[in-house]
């Protein structure tokens, strides 16, 4: 009993220790949540800024119903494939790769580092910068080796792949470093046992490597799918959603319909589920992490 | 079923670690063969060299005569057995088993014929679909047996594959080992730092130090004439004692100084022992050797302070103290008892004594030339 009473003490004095940190996290994170869910709820323009007119689940009735949301779906759902399998394979054949590495193993991890560690609106605007049709570097470099010009953001097409090109090159990394520890991590002794059995390369890392890298795979998978479905900046800052709606995705999509469509109302009802989607991927994340250890 | 040879076997690990210097020796068609020595001798350096894990760095290794240094171990048709199993964790022990005959491409039948003889021959029947996390350390130590006589190698490299067992089971898979090697025949090297199982099991033995071989035979012959001081105090516990002394001339013959004490030598090793008159030796007699009763006579006493008396139950072992406080260990009836701190007279039995250059603690010859 006297244990419990400790613990009990030792927990009341945690929290006390804790309380202004908590303080400030409920003050910027759960009242703008709040906020937002509570404004779902109300027909709250930009036009009438205020919480006048309940109209209760009306506004994500309306947000379904949104012109151009199956297309902000459809690219956001291209974007966040094409994206995170492209790095999940430039990621993995990385870390494969560094995992052999021993010399100037530290060189290479902070090359690698670099990307992730600088603000999505500055690569943002260095990647805008070099990808300028007509004063950019890529196609200054591309005339000289006999390409001709392409247009990166004015051209469709050109302009999704080039958003999925600049996230890949941002957050490669993360994938890259992820799998790298997961397989700095696999133990050595079936490699060996797997050498004795007479496994070729490739049949080792088919019925080893892979098989015992699945957990760390999914988790790295996970994380940047949920982070991809977020993405913002890059589309903010290069494209404006555009050329057309080529590039609008989900989280744009919502930023345009409150700051263009003036409807918060509406863009906080599609936030709110936008959330919700993100929150059940976390959860299932969460729940696969618990059962792996 | 093969015979392996490893001539002037040498490993270094850059930048200057000799983890193996120089080993020559030869692994008979059939024979149980012990590698043993303290940690980091290079025993299992050794045994990976001959699998084919690690590169030999000079010397040559043969298998049935035919040189294998630039083998794949898969193409040497060698099995080991790793210390700690090195078990496939994604697979099930059915799996651990296939796994290396799906790849040597043996047909699905056989694959499940063997799969179930040799599960059958080591009692894992009934575990062949569970995964390795989910067997107790003894079976999963069966398992990895298991995987390697399913694939009927030409020989098996055991690395210490008991050490990470409790006591008894150790004791239990000795004798299977034994019973196992007796009824394939097959050529097994296995590496331990267990005096113990290499006395038991070994039809012979190499005892290893620093990467160097230090002595070779079969147990009892390398138990009663231990090529060096290494060797004496290595095999048996407690392991032979060894005391700084000299040879004197003692009473017409010779005799060795044990600080005052005189002990003389049988008079069938003076002639051998003559050369190392007024000489620095060191003495060693083995703690059976040492009686606490004179016996039917011919036996040299010696007299000792009591430091303790350990109990085992078949035997006691007694801590005695000489004159200038070196301590020795004799094994004795297990009737004894005496006081702590009490005086006691042992009776040694020198017709088993040994004698090794203290500079070079080389054995010395007990007959010969001399
Ligand atoms: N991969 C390695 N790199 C460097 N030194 C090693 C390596 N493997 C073993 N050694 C060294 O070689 C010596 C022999 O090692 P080992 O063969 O494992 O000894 P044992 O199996 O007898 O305990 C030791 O000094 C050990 O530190
Ligand atoms: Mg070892």
């Amino acid at each position: 009993m006297a244990a419990g009473a400790l613990a009990r003490r030792d927990q009341r004095f945690g929290l006390l220790l804790t309380a202004p940190g908590l303080a400030a996290l409920l003050l910027v994170v759960l009242f703008p949540l709040g906020f937002a869910v509570f404004t779902s709820l109300f027909d709250y323009t930009l036009v009438h800024p205020n919480h006048d007119t309940f109209v209760g689940f009306d506004k994500y009735v309306e947000a379904w119903n949104a012109d151009y949301l199956p297309d902000a779906l459809w690219t956001t759902v291209k974007f966040v494939v094409a994206s995170v399998v492209i790095e999940f394979v430039i990621g993995f054949s990385v870390a494969l790769a560094l995992n052999r590495v021993t010399r100037f193993k530290n060189v290479y991890y902070i090359i690698l580092l670099a990307p992730l560690l600088m603000n999505p609106v500055v690569v943002a605007q260095l990647w805008r910068m070099i990808l300028h049709s007509e004063l950019g570097i890529m196609n200054y470099v591309l005339g000289m080796i006999g390409i001709g010009k392409i247009n990166f953001l004015g051209d469709p097409v050109a302009a999704f792949w080039t958003v999925v090109l600049v996230d890949i090159w941002h957050q490669v990394s993360f994938m890259a470093i992820l799998l790298l520890a997961g397989l700095a991590a696999l133990p050595r002794e079936p490699y060996e046992a797997a050498r004795m059995d007479g496994a070729s390369a490739v049949q080792t890392f088919v019925h080893i490597t892979l098989p015992l890298m699945r957990p760390v795979i999914a988790v790295a998978l996970l994380l940047r799918l949920i982070f991809a479905i977020k993405t913002f900046d890059i589309v903010f800052i290069m494209t404006k959603g555009g050329p057309g709606t080529a590039t609008d995705l989900i989280s744009y999509f919502i930023y345009r319909s409150a700051f263009f469509g003036l409807d918060v109302g509406r863009a906080s009802a599609m936030s709110v589920a936008l959330l919700l989607i993100v929150l059940a991927l976390t959860i299932y994340l969460y729940r696969y992490m618990k059962s792996l250890a | 079923m093969a015979q392996i040879t490893l001539k002037n076997l040498g490993k270094m690990f850059p930048p200057d670690v000799v983890a193996v210097a120089d080993v020559n020796l030869t692994i008979g068609d059939g024979e149980f063969f012990v590698l043993l020595g303290p940690s980091g001798c290079g025993k299992s350096t050794t045994l990976r060299m001959i699998a084919g894990l690690e590169e030999a760095t000079s010397g040559d290794i043969l298998v049935d005569g035919r040189r294998v240094n630039d083998d794949d171990p898969a193409d040497r048709d060698l099995a080991i057995v790793f210390q700690n199993y090195a078990l496939y964790p994604h697979m099930t022990v059915a799996e651990n088993l296939a796994f290396g005959l799906k790849l040597r491409k043996v047909a699905p039948t056989e694959i499940t014929s063997r799969t179930a003889a040799t599960s059958r021959m080591l009692g894992i029947e009934p575990l062949l679909k569970r995964k390795p996390r989910e067997l107790s350390g003894g079976q999963q130590q069966r398992v990895a047996l298991g995987r390697a006589l399913v694939r009927q190698p030409k020989a098996f490299l055991f690395d210490e594959p008991l050490s990470n067992l409790d006591a008894k089971l150790r004791a239990t898979m000795r004798t299977e080992l034994i019973k196992l090697h007796q009824s394939l025949g097959a050529t097994i090297v296995h590496v331990t730092h267990d005096q113990v199982e290499a006395m038991t099991m070994g039809q012979r033995i190499c005892i290893m130090k620093d990467g160097h071989v230090v002595q070779v035979g079969p147990p009892m012959e390398v138990y009663r004439n231990p090529a060096d001081t290494f060797v004496a105090g290595f095999l048996a516990s407690p392991p032979m004692n060894l005391l700084d002394a000299r040879v004197v001339d003692h009473a017409g013959g010779l005799a060795v100084a044990l600080g005052e004490a005189r002990l003389a030598v049988p008079g069938a090793f003076n002639g051998a022992y003559g050369a190392w008159r007024d000489r620095d030796v060191v003495f060693g007699i083995r703690p059976e050797d040492m009686h606490d009763g004179a016996g039917p006579g011919g036996r040299t006493p010696l007299d000792v302070r009591v430091v303790a008396v350990e109990a085992l139950g078949p035997e006691v072992v007694l801590v005695a103290a000489l004159a200038d406080g070196r301590e020795i260990h004799a094994r004795l009836g297990p009737g004894f008892v005496a006081p702590i701190g009490s005086q006691q007279r042992l009776h040694l039995d020198l017709g088993a004594m040994h004698l090794f250059d203290r500079e070079t603690r080389k054995a010395i010859a007990q007959r010969g030339t001399g």
